[in-house]
């Protein structure tokens, strides 16, 4: 790309420079293309109204109407706590499963785990009206419960796929030293295998932490009004109360930024994540 | 092997059976209350007109009349459109991926920003989609800053050009996820082979296309794969906020479309109809990808 | 201290293979028995089976006099050393050391004396508080050992506990384990695919081939009297040559013959051999280690004979040296290897199974350094007749008496 054809070629420094610096650029570009939409939402946000058409100057009135339309700090909380409850369930069931489909074969339990892992091509779209009806029938969509089994369930093929696999890499001898060692095998995986999978733990969590917060759809549908989520509270949000433009982008940027600093904080993991499922 | 089975089995493995049973059990049942029920359930409401409280048997013609509805064809045509956003989905998180993986100066960094957007919810994606695509929108200033001001016009006001603005936004939002894919695989590769074509006289571009890429074939599936899948089944949230399904049925998926169907319309068994439909059109790109992936070897899953 | 009988215990795994067939092995009070086989044989397995980790298909393992089929491994009072040394890696050595015991409901003031004693043996007490990652293959391979020792368990069971060590790290800690056992005297059993890790550590060898048990003996025993080919074949290195031979009758006594090349049985041999009687006329396969054949010029003049070792009764003139065309010279320093090619069939496809060096066309020498013996000339090499070695080619058998 930094080589001119027809031309002598450049000295293979300069060329290699050269490259280097139209690399740089295009990737600065990129950059730009990836970030812009923070920007503007960070720039809208301290505007009022009138200041957004004129595109000048700054102000905090769209938090001030954003706060006064959405109760931020109670949706922030209830977005935690869901996503608390959800992850709890989902570590509890993906860690024991996994270690059991990786490390306790039993007769079927092949079928068990593929049963478990196809789960996940189940789109939430073509259950979500059982689903729903289901869950009201137990009054279980007037509280967090509803939405946190929910979640759970949805996470728990693709947690379990992760932990079986993480699991699988763990050498049978250690377990069979545990064995020896005087351990049950329920001990041997409280013991041995749970600890040594924390980074497994720690993937399983920024991915669902992340997937969590991020959903609409169970959020508006499972919870009721005065316990939505950020995200679906944002959403309903710019649906209806307001047309704000700055009190939205405020709400984006707010409701955003719990994820962003898991991803940025735990980006490592998410990576493995990644690795882990495909399977190695 | 702890795990051969045995032929006689000693208490050993008897006690190994009963913990696989009640370490698993708690999984297989959430799942099975909460994913495989309501499938089944999903299967037999879809031939009965149901309003969440009592239901009409109205058999297998349930399907057939709606396969005459030119409604569902409209959103299913929204769906098929949508899916020529994904070559670009693959493509240019492909590119970033083989610039990125050049290791210039701050990779790190760039590496950090072009991940970001699978933190960000599709929610907050499409509330800036929005703006960006409006008559008085962001895409609509740098047109007019180049002299094209007079094209502008409101994207999401016309049903072509609002499916267009929704692919769009669905390309940028799969950079992340898509780019992390490719650079993942790109670091499984032998870096000596690339020394090799190098020594072997390939310049950067032969290396690309005929080393590195042949070898990618298995995280370009994957990516594949993931991206059908969201296009068909991720997008909700994104018409939710952006478009509401319109104009008119312009932008409405089949996934948008079943909760159009049963929650605003209030028609639970055409809702769980178009649901299982989605479900057997998820279930032959499942199968696809396991073949896909299962040759390529042994041990996939 | 304890005893271990293995009672005709077969193991069959559900796809079918037979990993072991009806194996007896009784291994004694504070004995250290040496399983040795090539891969696949059986011998992990076997040794699974005594742990608990593997069920038994058929007969009965006891402890003591205790059958154990049925016994979990945590009650069977074992400790195991792994070939990957199993250690739990979130785990610190002292805890490692520490982990059994605590499970089994030890005092606290009891787990740190044996501890802290085992690390004194095995010289880890600067280590106590790393991480097994943090530790060099040797010294993991300690902790491996110290596990097994604070248990102070009837029996130590040890899968190729040296194999992930480098060369010289393996004659070091081999030396370590002998002497430790023999100290602490505790009945131990012992896995390996190295003949010489086999031979050098234990009390009895059993060699294993095939999931059957081909010989239990003492390491010199099984080395001087291999009872069949695969034996012979098995331990020493290099392998004994097995030569595809008859036995005749000759003028002074019976005649080895193979190719152009006649070897005398001294009588001290046929005395040794009184089954040999039965195969005057018929084939046999016989064996000549390496150290029996040397250079007849430094061996003295050929018509006086003994040579690499005493010979009883020396050979007749002549019949004892044999000559070869040599196709290769290695230079080992203490030794040299001289490669003959000999004019008849190399053994091949013995009773157990058939795909080692025997098959070869060739025999090898182990020589003085001194010999000058050069690649491409026809050398001549004395036999000391007094250690051949004789087998059944249709059984395999060693051939000894009547």
């Amino acid at each position: 790309m930094a080589a001119h054809p027809g031309r002598r070629p450049l000295g293979p420094r300069l060329r290699r420079h050269v490259w280097a610096w139209a690399l740089f650029a295009i990737m600065i570009v990129i950059a730009v293309v990836m970030l812009y939409p923070f920007w503007y939402m960070a720039d809208n946000a301290f505007r009022s109204p009138g200041q957004f058409d004129r595109q000048s100057g700054h102000s905090l009135a769209g938090w001030s109407e954003l706060f006064a339309n959405l109760p931020v700090a109670s949706q922030m909380l209830n977005s935690t706590l869901v996503c608390a409850a959800a992850i709890a369930i989902i570590l509890v069931v993906s860690t024991s499963s996994g270690f059991a489909f990786a490390k306790l074969r039993f007769r079927g339990s092949g079928t068990v785990f593929l049963l478990v892992v196809s789960a996940l091509m189940v789109p939430l779209q073509s259950i979500i009206i059982p689903e729903y009806v289901n869950l009201a029938k137990l009054g279980l969509t007037n509280s967090y419960a509803g939405a946190v089994l929910v979640y759970a369930a949805l996470g728990t093929p693709f947690a379990t796929f992760l932990m079986a696999t993480y699991y699988r890499g763990i050498s049978d001898e250690l377990i069979e030293a545990a064995i020896i060692d005087g351990l049950g095998y329920e001990r041997t995986f409280l013991r041995i295998a749970l600890p040594l999978s924390l980074p497994a733990i720690a993937t399983v969590t920024v991915l669902q932490f992340i997937q969590i917060w991020d959903d609409l759809l169970v959020g508006l549908l499972f919870l009721p009004p005065g316990q939505r989520t950020i995200t679906a509270g944002l959403a309903t949000l710019s649906a209806g109360r307001t047309t704000s433009i700055p009190a939205l982008m405020a709400g984006s940027l707010i409701s955003a930024v719990p994820a962003i600093v898991v991803y940025l904080i735990f980006q490592r993991h998410l990576v493995k994540g990644l690795t882990l499922g495909m399977g190695r | 092997m702890i795990a051969a089975a045995r032929s006689r089995s000693s208490r050993l493995a008897a006690r190994r059976r009963r913990a696989g049973i009640l370490l698993s059990l708690p999984a297989v049942a959430l799942v099975v209350a909460l994913l495989g029920v309501p499938i089944g359930q999903a299967v037999y409401y879809s031939m009965t007109i149901w309003n969440g409280i009592t239901a009409t048997w109205v058999g297998p013609s349930a399907y057939a009349s709606t396969f005459t509805d030119p409604i569902f064809w409209r959103v299913l045509e929204n769906n098929a459109l949508l899916l020529l956003a994904v070559p670009f989905a693959i493509g240019i998180p492909l590119v970033i991926a083989a610039l990125l993986n050049e290791h210039v100066r701050g990779w790190r960094f760039f590496r950090s920003v072009y991940f970001l957007p699978t933190a960000i919810s599709w929610v907050v994606i499409g509330m800036f989609a929005l703006r960006f695509f409006s008559a008085t929108g962001v895409l609509n200033q740098v047109l007019a800053h180049f002299g094209l001001g007079p094209s502008a016009t409101d994207m999401l006001a016309g049903e072509t050009s609002a499916l267009a603005a929704l692919a769009i936004t669905f390309v940028w939002s799969m950079i992340g996820t898509n780019t992390m894919i490719f650079l993942t695989g790109m670091a499984t590769l032998d870096p000596t082979l690339i020394e090799a074509a190098r020594v072997d006289g390939l310049s950067r571009w032969q290396i690309f296309f005929r080393v590195q890429l042949p070898l990618l074939t298995r995280f370009v599936q994957f990516a594949f794969v993931i991206t059908v899948i969201s296009a068909f089944s991720a997008l909700f949230s994104l018409i939710f906020v952006m478009t509401g399904g319109g104009p008119g049925f312009g932008t409405t998926t089949l996934e948008f479309f079943v909760y159009q169907t049963g929650f605003q319309q209030v028609q639970f068994g055409t809702g769980a109809l178009y649901g299982i439909i989605l479900f057997v059109i998820m279930a032959l790109v499942g199968l696809v990808q396991l073949r896909l992936i299962r040759p390529s070897d042994g041990e996939g899953w | 201290m304890s005893r271990i009988e293995l009672d005709s215990v077969t193991k069959r795994f559900p796809d079918g293979t037979t990993a072991v067939r009806a194996l007896d092995l009784r291994v004694g009070d504070g004995e250290l028995l040496v399983l040795v086989g090539p891969s696949g044989c059986g011998k992990t397995t076997a040794l699974r089976m005594i742990a608990g980790l593997e069920a038994v298909t058929s007969g009965t393992i006891s402890i003591d006099g205790v059958v154990v089929n049925d016994v979990e491994p945590r009650h069977r009072d074992i400790a195991m050393v792994f070939q990957s040394y199993a250690l739990y890696p979130h785990l610190s050595v002292y805890e490692n050391m520490a982990f059994s015991l605590r499970y089994r409901g030890a005092r606290k003031s009891e787990i740190q004396a044996r501890v802290a004693e085992a690390a004194r043996i095995l010289e880890l007490e600067p280590y106590l508080r790393r991480k097994p990652r943090e530790l060099s293959g040797g010294q993991r391979q300690r902790v491996a050992m110290g596990r097994a020792i604070v248990r102070q368990p009837r029996a130590f069971l040890m899968d190729e506990p040296l194999s992930n060590l480098d060369a010289k790290l393996r004659v070091q800690m081999r030396a370590e384990i002998a002497q430790l056992q023999r100290s602490l005297g505790t009945t131990t059993v012992y896995v390996t695919h190295d003949q010489t890790e086999a031979m050098t550590l234990g009390t009895r060898v059993a060699v294993l081939s095939g999931g059957v048990l081909q010989q239990v003996a003492p390491p010199t025993e099984l080395y001087r009297r291999p009872a069949n080919l695969f034996v012979a074949g098995f331990i020493g290195s290099p392998p004994m040559n097995l030569i595809d031979a008859r036995l005749e009758r000759g003028d002074g006594g019976p005649l080895v013959v193979f190719g152009p090349h006649r070897l005398r049985v001294p009588p001290s041999v046929l005395a040794g051999h009184s089954g040999l009687d039965r195969y005057l006329g018929e084939p046999v396969v016989v064996g000549i280690r390496p150290e029996h054949l040397a250079d007849a010029a430094l061996a003295g003049a050929p018509p006086a004979g003994p040579a690499g070792g005493p010979a009883p009764g020396g050979p007749a003139a002549g019949e004892s040296v044999i000559e070869l065309p040599i196709s290769l010279r290695e230079e080992l320093g203490s030794e040299v290897h001289l490669h003959a090619t000999i004019g008849a069939a190399a053994h091949a496809g013995a009773a157990g199974d058939g795909d080692d060096v025997r098959s070869l066309a060739t025999i090898v020498a182990r020589a003085d350094p001194r010999s000058r013996i050069a690649e491409g000339t026809i050398a001549r090499l004395v036999v000391d007749a007094a250690e051949l070695h004789f087998f059944d080619p249709a059984t395999g058998a060693s051939i000894r008496d009547g």
